[in-house]
């Protein structure tokens, strides 16, 4: 059992996740999440309060356990994102054997320490609510470096 | 470590595709192996021996 993906959605995740991550950024920059698909949800859990800063007041979250109204296009990109990204990423190759095995591993392993090192990196750089950005980048980080570290390992595998 | 992968295969007049197919490899990989940057496991090792008639030690040698 090696819990991957079969090659044939290879392509097709992996179109899905490089179009869908810019719209995502998109979306996360220009703040229109909660313009566009509002509909009413359940919301399980959420913390209501007041952040007050130097410069802000901000009020973050909303009462759990309750039908709220939300924008609903986040939630849909980041499901989207996340599994198209998986997929693409686990997916096996035409012929998979132990050496693409070892590189996956290799990859992920390093793709982990690229993201927790940015990640200590940004815990003393970015403050406040700024940091609900880096939280955010990092949702998909790992999954992009490692994306990104394993195609190009597998490039230089197969012309080699 | 060392092997005579290579030697071996062209022994049998085999190219890297027949190799790797027999395997269920892909050629790089074999390519991978005969210039000793990638270590095939023990199971692989085993294959090889049987496809080539010879022992594991035959294949590989520490440096």
């Amino acid at each position: 059992m090696n819990y991957l993906f079969n090659h044939k959605l290879k392509r097709i995740s992996g179109w899905i996740f490089y179009v869908s991550l810019p719209v995502g950024l998109y979306f996360l920059l220009t703040d229109k999440f909660d313009e566009l698909l509002t509909i009413r949800v359940f919301s399980l859990f959420s913390y209501e309060t007041i952040i007050t800063t130097e410069h802000t007041e901000n009020l973050i979250g909303s009462s759990g356990f309750r039908w709220i109204e939300n924008g609903f296009l986040d939630e849909i990109l980041t499901f989207v994102i996340i599994v198209s990204g998986l997929i693409n990423s686990f997916c096996k190759e035409e012929v998979e054997d132990e050496l693409i095995a070892k590189m996956r591993m290799e990859s992920l392993v390093l793709s982990l320490y690229i993201n927790y090192g940015l990640l200590l990196l940004a815990n003393f750089l970015v403050y406040e609510l700024s940091y609900f950005y880096v939280m955010v980048f990092h949702l998909f980080a790992i999954l992009l470096f490692f994306n990104l570290i394993f195609k190009y390992r597998l490039h230089k595998h197969y012309n080699s | 470590m060392k092997n005579n992968i290579r030697l071996y295969r062209v022994k049998l007049n085999l190219t890297q595709d027949d190799l790797s197919n027999r395997l269920g490899v892909s050629r790089q990989t074999i390519n991978s192996i005969e210039n000793n940057k990638y270590y095939p496991s023990l199971e692989l090792g085993l294959k090889l021996a049987r496809i080539f008639d010879c022992k594991v030690d035959d294949l590989f040698s520490l440096d």
